[in-house]
């Protein structure tokens, strides 16, 4: 971090030198490359953080600490001999829970070069989501974890706009770090710390060529895929996990865990893109994508204590796994379909698409059972397999009753079918199988009666009769409406409506699913003044599901219901000095808040105020404040409060 | 127009054929050099666009002539500069619009998905998020906090969702849109991107939910993430669709017995575990069921 802090913060002062050659090489123009951009620096101080610390890291987790807040310049040749122009862009960096770092440079007809890296905290302990020991005065999520992610990708395009450009990629995704899990025998669960961490490399190469009357890409990929997770706790202290009660007079315990997953995988893939145009009216398009990951795992596990298997109604003093696993998911999809323009005003788009992915795995363990008497190997062989089929054909004609306004009517029909099953059978259910068929029927009109106001509407019904879960879409209503107006070339305001019905009325689910969010924004700003802009929306969402099921102690019927009704508002106004010209300062002030009710009610407050002050023609000082203030009405404890305050300087070319 | 700037138009297009008959420009056309007598603002912006290199490069057959590559002939609009005698796509319907834009787009690897994605279906020309000539936007918006707010200024909504307090990091300008959704269109559902061939974009940051696993959670494959999470933002911890983990399962796993002969099934609804739900340690599946996403040990996702 300090490195890239250096190199970014020297680049104004070389950016400095290529401009005064240029100033003093005046009047022929400079073919030394030309750096131009802005680059912000700054401290960032957290004065404190009222309330639940982890609540604070889970949702922002900033740190206090010098920081390059941003940075966006390009360096243009002029000569153009190794590039035309390369471009940076970064996001905060310094301790921070999301860092980002771009890189585009292009010789045009040579080569595209990108390069994007990030770095992402991924921070999550909220007891309210799964902590069974908070009545016994234990704050603890035992499905916690802290972790960082780091996600990089490369792509080179040689010869891009020629007829044909071949391509290169390489993406990488890698996360490491620690968290607590559970470690689950027979009749206890026991939180214990684990590590984490996986990585997965993708290369790519391809060639697309581009002709006038058609299209053609050919890709081929690879992966490489690895993870490795280990839960441990040394030998020597006493885990009594999520249950203290004693079982025929004895209690269970974990004194030692050793748990070790070793995954490891790769995939191949295939991938070929059409377009073409054969006639005037008439375009094709179509994919095929094919996939073909396997997995292989080893995993090992040996642990001690005083355990109790309810089946065979014994106790145990210790146990010690091995499995091998094995996982392979043949994935092909692909599509075909056309646009037809018979006639001047109509034109008709017709796409069948299909996906077809079957898994199949198979796992081998021998599981031995320690006690102060014996030793009780158990073995076990399992397969499994899971396929799911589904295809889906689209009709849509698109009518252009004039340049202002346009009709749609379409019809969807989606089919399919999904079946899993274990070999052999055991437990609750060792196979399944499903089928899909819905019929969809869409329209839409667009109506634009001038350059300044539009308004879409779109209507989309279904009716069903065969879906995959209780709570898919099944005999549904959407709606969506867009209104965009502009009646002053400084003022615009928009529009933005949804809704969704879904009923399952089938014995057995009863479903009943009802959602709609309206939005209204305005933005505002009097180009004659200068002084000033506003912009705001305000969002309003209401969610309402009910859901029948059975309790599973006493198989008494329930109701799953869900409430939502939030109200989320963003605004911002942008005041400008109106004396002070060139050096006039700038505040900003405004923010976004969220308020909630219903079944997790909450707020969540963030305010925020900047101040601009022009240093020079090339700096500006700013200082940002910035409130965040979060509550929880059932959970109270994870409320937490904390202002940020930010104070730097932005050099600009 | 002003009445001087007509006149100057006037007095410059007199030396118009001097011009014309250098550049031998087709008949009908006017050249760009023309245009760029009244448009002087439009032409410098369009000298910023990729757009540009129509009018250097002799190989795209606009050279000279840039702008009529997509407002069509233009010397009848220098004869009479009233805006009808110009072919404006901010004023054809916007499938027409597109259709100028396709002349030469029309083959590449975008137009494989674009006929199927909502905002052709709905009617957003591409001039909607893509600029020609403008002086202060380029014709692709790359950095992260201006291409959230070009999509957030329709998908108000959407943006709407990312003021919930558990989001994907799009208001801090660490993520976009378009890291998760291909506005081009794509074979997967609401435009999402893919990962690797056909798998969702979502497996490109989240690598260790990606399988393929020994035992699989159904519902990942079946309909995706979206089934038990918001994608946008929630006010439930995860970003799960219901505030307590046990009612996300319980939709799906009702206990309720379904006979396999049944004509209109569904999956997952197995019969009843004896689990109390009264104790803490059963109000979160996922205490237990921890590698819900799919297992690559144990068939009951336990481990």
């Amino acid at each position: 971090v300090k490195t890239l802090l250096f190199i970014i913060g020297s680049l104004p002062l070389l950016a400095q030198q290529a401009a005064t050659t240029s100033d003093a090489a005046s009047p022929v123009p400079s073919t030394e490359p030309v750096l131009t951009g802005s680059v912000d620096l700054g401290y960032l101080w957290v004065t404190g953080v009222g309330g639940s610390y982890d609540t604070y890291r889970s949702i922002i987790d900033v740190h206090s600490g010098p920081k390059l807040l941003g940075a966006d310049f390009t360096l243009a040749d002029p000569k153009h001999r190794w590039f035309d122009s390369i471009q940076v862009r970064a996001t905060t960096w310094g301790a921070e829970p999301a860092e980002s770092l771009h890189v585009e440079a292009k010789k045009s007809g040579v080569y595209d070069f990108n390069a994007d890296y990030r770095d992402f905290a991924y921070y999550n302990f909220l007891p309210s989501y799964a902590d069974p020991l908070l009545g016994q005065g234990i704050v603890l999520d035992e499905q916690s974890f802290d972790t960082r992610r780091k996600i990089a990708a490369l792509s080179l395009d040689i010869r891009p706009g020629h007829w044909w450009t071949p391509y290169f990629g390489w993406d990488h995704d890698s996360s490491s770090g620690t968290g607590a899990s559970v470690f689950v025998s027979d009749s206890n669960e026991y939180p214990v710390p684990n590590t984490l961490r996986d990585s997965t490399d993708l290369y790519r190469a391809g060639v697309r060529f581009e002709k006038p009357h058609y299209h053609l890409t050919l890709e081929e990929r690879g992966t490489v895929f690895k993870s490795d997770q280990n839960l441990y706790q040394g030998p020597g202290s006493v885990n009594s996990g999520n249950f203290s009660a004693p079982i025929f007079g004895q209690t269970l315990d974990l004194t030692s865990l050793l748990a070790a997953y070793g995954i490891g995988g790769s995939s191949a893939y295939s991938k070929a893109l059409l377009s073409a145009s054969p006639t005037s009216w008439l375009d094709i398009y179509g994919q095929f994508l094919y996939s073909q990951p396997h997995t292989n795992v080893n995993y090992q596990q040996a642990n001690t204590g005083n355990f109790y298997l309810q089946s065979q109604i014994l106790f145990y003093s210790g146990e010690q796994e091995i499995l091998t696993a094995a996982a392979e998911q043949p994935h092909t999809t692909a599509s075909l379909g056309a646009e037809i323009r018979p006639f001047k005003h109509v034109r008709i788009v017709e796409n069948w698409s299909t996906d077809r992915l079957h898994d199949a795995g198979s796992a081998a363990s021998t599981d031995t059972l320690l006690s102060p008497f014996a030793a009780l190997p158990l073995s076990s062989l399992i397969a499994t397999t899971l396929a799911t089929n589904y295809s889906q054909e689209a009709l849509d004609i698109f009518f252009d009753a004039s340049s202002k306004l346009t009709f749609r009517g379409g019809y969807r029909f989606v089919w399919g079918d999904a079946r899993y099953a274990f070999l052999p059978p055991a437990g609750l259910a060792s196979s399944d199988q499903q089928q899909l068929r819905q019929n969809i029927g869409i329209g839409s009109v667009t109506y634009r009666p001038a350059q300044k106001i539009s308004l879409t509407g779109e209507v989309e019904g279904a009716s069903s009769s065969g879906v995959y879960f209780r709570t898919s879409l099944y005999d549904y209503q959407k709606v969506r409406a867009q209104v965009h107006y502009q009646p002053l070339p400084t003022l615009s305001v928009s529009g933005d409506f949804t809704l969704l019905n879904n009923q399952n009325p089938l014995s057995g689910t009863g479903y009943e699913y009802s959602s709609h969010q309206e939005s209204l924004s305005l933005y505002w700003s009097p180009r004659a003044s200068k002084i000033f802009d506003i912009q705001g929306s305000y969002s309003r969402s209401d969610l309402k599901s009910n859901i029948g099921y059975l309790e599973p102690e006493d198989l008494s019927q329930q109701v799953s219901m869900y409430r939502d009704e939030g109200h989320s508002a963003t605004a911002l106004i942008d005041v400008a000095w109106p004396h002070g010209k060139r050096f006039a300062p700038k505040l900003a002030a405004g923010g976004s808040m969220f308020i909630s009710s219903g079944s997790r009610p909450t707020s969540y407050y963030q305010p925020v105020a900047k101040l601009w002050v022009p240093l020079g023609a090339h700096v500006n000082w700013f200082t940002e404040w910035r409130y965040y203030g979060y509550g929880e009405a059932f959970y109270l404890y994870e409320g937490f409060r904390t202002q940020l305050v930010t104070t730097g300087v932005r050099l600009t070319r | 127009m002003t009445r001087s700037r007509e006149v100057l138009l006037v007095l410059l297009l007199a030396a118009a054929p001097g011009w014309a008959a250098a550049q031998t420009l087709p008949a009908g056309y006017a050249g760009s050099d023309t245009c760029k007598v009244c448009h002087e603002d439009i032409y410098n912006g369009l000298a910023k666009n990729p757009h540009h290199q129509l009018e250097a490069d002799a190989k795209k057959g606009w050279q000279g002539r840039s702008c009529e590559a997509c407002h069509g002939p233009g010397q009848a609009h220098t004869e009479g500069p009233s805006a009808d005698n110009i072919r404006n796509p901010a004023n054809l319907a916007p499938a027409a619009a597109d259709q100028i834009c396709l002349t030469c787009h029309l083959n590449q690897p975008t137009q494989v998905g674009r006929p199927e994605s909502s905002h052709a279906r709905n009617q957003i020309a591409c001039t909607a998020c893509h600029k020609m000539h403008s002086t202060d936007q380029p014709l692709v918006v790359r950095k992260a906090e201006a291409t959230n707010k070009l999509c957030a200024s329709c998908h108000l909504n959407e943006w709407a969702q990312f003021q919930r307090p558990f989001h994907h990091k799009l208001p801090e300008s660490a993520m976009t849109c378009v890291d998760c959704h291909n506005p081009h269109g794509s074979i997967r559902p609401a435009m999402l991107q893919s990962f690797a061939a056909n798998d969702p974009g979502c497996f490109k940051c989240h690598g260790d939910k990606r399988g393929p696993f020994t035992f699989e959670h159904a519902p990942l494959r079946f309909e995706g993430c979206q089934a038990c999470h918001e994608p946008h933002g929630s006010a439930n911890p995860r970003m799960l669709t219901r505030a307590e983990v046990r009612f996300v399962c319980l939709e799906c796993h009702a206990n309720l017995p379904v006979s396999s002969t049944m004509p209109a099934k569904v999956a997952g609804v197995v019969p009843p575990s004896f689990h109390n739900l009264n104790l803490p340690v059963f109000q979160n599946c996922t205490v237990c069921h921890q590698k819900i996403h799919g297992s690559h040990v144990d068939r009951n996702l336990l481990k």
